[in-house]
């Protein structure tokens, strides 16, 4: 590890803050394994006692003290109870407190990053890769207390063979160190091939799966449902056979461990068996006892590789972010590929496909590096400010309009959080949206589902249209506002567009294959492919 | 999520276990297997023990140790290689259903892709872990009394008998967490998936400038489901406390008793004369009889994972009705007659509708986005449920047949085919088209210089979605597999959208010159193909 990482840095001074819990659950950790080990052990030496005193006689069962192990029996079963049930509960406690934090943070950090690594992150499978990786941080750090438990459960049973045999004790902790170096070395050697294939293959049959499911009429008309199953079909072999090549390796693995746990067991038994029968059965069932205990620090050391991954994916978030610096002015003038813009200016922005119309408002907006000295603010060229400097400039509605997961209130609150509801009604009027939201169950409070699912395409791009209407900047940015919409819709809303950027007296940049919003502008910004 | 559904959701798993044939012989013998090495295990180092280190011992030892690390390596090989079947299954049952979906369903087309790929892989540890871990501690604790009987029958009897309060606390602690431990896992789902949609929403969060915000959300969602939690799991961990009582208390009883009996200290008399290799033996056994039990809780995520999927899986797949297969019936061109229908999705009404799509003709669909002109096609197929209203074409009526699947042809704007050739797409329109035929249709929809263009010609690959081909020449190809039906009813969804000028012309010729014996439906934004239709009805 040569730089610190910021994600482990997070999570110890979470660890710190939250010391008191971990303590106590490390302690109790280290209680019940302890307790585990030494309650077999001194089951063992009291079965062995009792019978050499048996065997000697009534005097010798008179001389046997059997109130100390039988006290001690139900001091170790307390102890191994309220300890694993203290362990659980604080482990869980100080993990809860302390990822609580993390979320949110990611979240921070994520919106705080360079606009690529961002986006880059908030696609489709990154952002349940992040969950996931989200997850594995959580899990490692209920485990926090596993070294202590193992540390516990291995320290008690070597004391409790070494009176038998200094060496059995020497091999019984070899014994465990060879399997956690095992685990480490192994895991994830065995294990990430298969787990990447795995995700590869639940993509491909996810991309098929959404072809079919978006042509089901077809499929439906020349009977070949069946078919396009057959062939779905094919794709989830491939993921069921990683998913087994995934799970043979951890069998593997396991194998692996309980080879190792056996020699370990017969040597030490090979070693104490001549040590008397007291301190040999101590002995004996303390190592077998003591395994137990280490089963945690086992299993944290198998996943040790899977959390350093996620971590790895997870630092970037966690670098700080660059420092801000003084907004724009709201009378900023702007100029796009030489095209000079005064406040309430309305440029059109046109060419083929793939110019790179969508990309120059992206830019503006900062979600993409501008080039160099295309885009000028006041003069200065936008490269030189830190990305993201402009935003306050822009109300962008995007062509993929994405919407948030809620209601309709909450997307639209999204461009003005304190607006009341007669605001927010305007936008839609606006938007040309406002009839259809009426006819909703809830009006405004509606649920639109998983990024607003329930609504048509059209409705999403006239929901999103409203949102970025509603946001209190001077310059709109609208990406192909009317496709998908007909003529009629389509005059209507541009016709609502004119009246209310005449009212407001803001700008605007629009891009469009479409004629009608092209007739709003002012300017224009024809754009050629470049050679 | 009441307890009912919750039986409902394990019936639902144990089913879909058994129809992927449980391999439940093996696994029970591999159990049986495990125990009887435990107690060879407990023989050979009490032998040892009592001063016999002698080579066989030792071998027996090791022996018995690896042969019981090998059946826990075979059940697990087993367990995986079940749980793929059961899952594959579930798929396939599935993935009918999703291709069945009507227009408007509840279930989101994202949410039902996350279904099938997300959800049945969450429930690979229900299969693959919990149930065999189940299977073993409901076998393996019996079994184990069973071999310490053989040593010491009373210290046997003290294992069973501490089933008693095991029983009675996992009843106690079961019935105050099960619920809640659902409840508890339903949140952390839903502060999970609020945070990734947030994230996922980061470009507008971005553009809004609603980071903090958005933070502040997600933090207070991630404190209120931690603080919520922390109730549930001082309920929750009883059960894991309650575990770890019985297996020392199990521990502590036999040795008591077996020290005793030895010392000649039992304030009764007991029906067997203990040794120590008898006592030791069944000492050495005592952690065996709930290690099982332990294994089986240590799988209760896994549990928890499948049950909340199985609850998902389960409301997919009992809403499907999977249409009826329409017969194919080789009719001739006909009227397509709509009398007062009303098509519904969610808080949406299409119509009423009243309209008549004439024979060797073509009709425009037409109207705003949003206005159900999809919808009105698929309903024409059974795929989106009617309201009320009927559709009847030459005298047969829609609802008896259960949609016009069999009479009808469809392309539409994104085509999907099936992983083969562009002539095998083609060849499988219907039943009886030639590698001739479907090279001349190929040829009849302007298709030749794109084959002539590609080094294999008709034989070139395709995926589901014909990569490789562009847009146009997919539209054009779909246009060919709907043109080969032999079917009187031809369903184009936007044919033109996205087209240039000239390809559009082309396109809307080759539509004018499909009506001749078929009744053409296009449902289109595109003002020239509606020019070009016989007839228009306009949606509202």
């Amino acid at each position: 590890m040569n730089a610190p990482s910021p994600t482990r840095a997070f999570l110890a001074a979470r660890a710190r803050r939250g010391w008191p819990d971990l303590l106590a659950a490390a302690a109790c950790g280290a209680a019940t394994a302890g307790a585990t080990t030494l309650l077999l052990g001194l089951s063992g030496w009291f079965l062995a006692g009792a019978a050499l005193a048996g065997a000697g006689g009534p005097l010798a069962v008179q001389a046997f003290n059997y109130l100390l192990p039988s006290a001690g029996f139900r001091a170790l079963a307390i102890l191994r109870t309220g300890g694993r049930y203290g362990e659980r509960l604080l482990g869980h406690r100080a993990a809860f407190g302390a990822l609580a934090a993390l979320r949110p943070a990611l979240f921070a950090g994520l919106a705080a990053s360079p606009p690529e690594q961002a986006l880059r992150l908030s696609s489709g499978e990154a952002s349940a890769r992040m969950v996931q990786d989200v997850n594995a941080t959580e899990t490692m750090f209920v485990r926090r207390s596993a070294p202590w438990a193992a540390a516990a459960g291995a320290g008690a049973a070597a004391a409790a063979i070494a009176p038998a045999s200094g060496w059995a004790a020497l091999v019984f902790l070899a014994g465990l160190g060879l399997q956690l170096a095992v685990s480490e070395a192994l895991a994830g050697r065995m294990t990430d091939g298969p787990a990447r294939q795995t995700q590869q293959a639940a993509g491909r049959l996810k991309g098929a799966l959404n072809t079919y499911m978006a042509a089901a009429a077809e499929l439906r008309c020349f009977g070949l449902t069946d078919a396009a199953v057959e062939a779905l079909m094919t794709h989830d072999a491939a993921l069921g056979g990683a998913m087994i090549r995934a799970r043979d390796a951890e069998a593997l693995l396991g194998l692996t461990q309980s080879a190792i746990s056996a020699v370990t067991l017969v040597l030490v038994a090979a070693l104490t068996a001549h040590g008397g029968l007291a301190l040999a059965a101590l002995a004996v069932l303390a190592a077998l006892a003591g395994q137990e205990g280490v089963l945690g620090l086992l299993r944290a050391a198998e996943q040790n590789s899977a959390y350093a991954e996620a971590v790895r994916r997870l630092d970037p978030l966690l670098e700080a972010p660059p420092a801000a610096s003084a907004p724009p002015t709201s009378g900023s003038r702007l100029e796009i590929d030489g095209v000079a813009l005064e406040p309430g200016d309305r440029l059109s922005v046109t060419g083929v496909s793939g110019v790179g119309k969508t990309r120059t408002l992206e830019a503006l907006v900062g979600l993409c590096p501008p080039a160099a000295g295309r885009i000028r603010i006041d003069g200065t060229p936008l490269e030189d400010r830190p990305p993201g400097w402009a935003r306050p400039l822009f109300a962008f509605a995007p062509q993929d309009c994405r919407l948030l997961t809620g209601t309709v209130a909450e997307n639209l609150r999204l461009g003005r959080p304190d607006a009341n509801d007669e605001t927010l009604w305007e936008a839609l009027a606006d938007a040309r949206l406002d009839t259809r939201v009426r006819q909703l169950s809830q009006g405004l409070a509606t649920w639109i589902g998983d990024g607003g699912d329930q609504l048509s395409g059209g409705e999403r791009r006239r929901l999103s249209l409203a949102r970025a209407y509603l946001r209190d900047a001077p310059w709109l940015l609208l990406d192909e506002p009317t496709e998908g919409l007909d003529r009629a819709v389509e005059a209507d809303l541009v016709a609502a567009l004119d009246r209310r950027l005449a009212r407001t007296g803001q700008g605007a940049v629009i891009v469009s294959h479409r004629p009608a919003p092209i007739t709003l502008c002012n300017r224009s910004l024809p754009m050629e492919p470049r050679a | 999520m009441t307890a009912s559904d919750t039986r409902a959701d394990r019936r639902f798993l144990a089913a879909a276990a058994r129809e992927a044939r449980t391999p439940a012989a093996a696994l029970t013998l591999l159990t049986l297997a495990a125990v009887a090495l435990t107690a060879g295990f407990a023989f050979c180092l009490t032998r040892a023990l009592t001063g016999d280190v002698s080579p066989p011992v030792l071998a027996g030892l090791a022996a018995s140790l690896m042969g019981r690390a090998l059946t826990g390596w075979a059940s697990s090989r087993l367990a995986a290689r079940h749980a793929r079947r059961t899952k594959a299954n579930l798929r396939r049952a599935a993935l009918g259903v999703a291709l069945a979906r009507r227009r408007g369903d509840a279930a989101s087309l994202g949410e039902i892709t996350a279904m099938l790929v997300d959800e049945i892989e969450a429930m690979d540890g229900y299969f693959s872990q919990f149930l065999p871990a189940q299977r073993d501690a409901r076998i393996a604790p019996l079994v184990i009394a069973g071999a310490v009987a053989l040593a010491s029958p009373v210290a046997a009897v003290v294992l069973l008998l501490t089933l008693v309060p095991f029983v009675a606390l996992m009843a106690m602690a079961g019935v105050a967490s099960g619920a809640a431990a659902r409840r508890q896992f339903e949140a952390l789902a839903r502060i999970s998936g609020l945070f990734v949609d947030r994230v996922r929403a980061l470009p507008v969060i971005l553009t809004f400038q609603a980071e903090a915000r958005e933070t502040a959300r997600v933090a207070a969602a991630a404190e209120a489901a931690g603080a919520r939690t922390m109730a549930v799991l001082r309920v929750a961990f009883i059960s894991t406390a309650a575990l770890e009582f019985v297996s020392a208390l199990a521990i502590a009883l036999v040795a008591v008793y077996a020290g005793f009996s030895l010392l000649g200290l039992l304030p009764f008399r007991p029906p067997e004369t203990l040794d120590f290799p008898r006592a030791f033996f069944a000492l050495t056994l005592a952690p065996e009889f709930y290690a099982a039990s332990r294994r089986l809780a240590g799988a209760y995520h896994e549990k928890q994972l499948g049950e909340a999927a199985a609850a998902r899986l389960r409301s997919l797949l009992d809403r499907a009705e999977t249409p009826r297969e329409a017969p194919a019936i080789a009719g001739t061109a006909a009227d397509v007659r709509l009398d007062a229908v009303t098509l519904r999705f969610g808080d949406v009404v299409v119509g009423p509708i009243d309209a008549v799509f004439a024979s060797n003709s073509v009709t425009a669909i037409v109207g705003p986005t949003g206005s159900g002109k999809t919808s009105l096609l698929t309903a024409l197929l059974g795929l989106t449920a009617m309201d009320s209203g009927a559709v009847s074409m030459g005298g047969l009526d829609m609802a008896e047949a259960g949609g016009f699947a069999g009479l009808a042809a469809w392309a539409g704007q994104s085509p999907a085919f099936l992983p083969g050739s562009i002539l095998d797409n083609l060849m499988a329109a219907a039943p009886g088209v030639t590698r001739e035929s479907a090279l001349a249709m190929a040829d009849h929809v302007g298709l030749t210089a794109a084959l002539e263009r590609r080094r294999q010609g008709g034989d070139t690959a395709l995926d589901e979605r014909g990569s490789g081909l562009s847009g146009g020449e997919r539209r054009r190809l779909a246009l060919a597999r709907a043109l080969l039906k032999p079917a009187p009813l031809l369903l184009l969804d936007e044919p033109t959208a996205d087209l240039d000028p000239l390809a559009e012309a082309e396109i809307t010729a080759l539509i004018r010159q499909a009506a001749a014996g078929r009744t053409v439906v296009v449902a289109t934004h595109s003002e020239s193909l509606a020019a070009a239709a016989d007839q228009i009805v306009r949606l509202a």
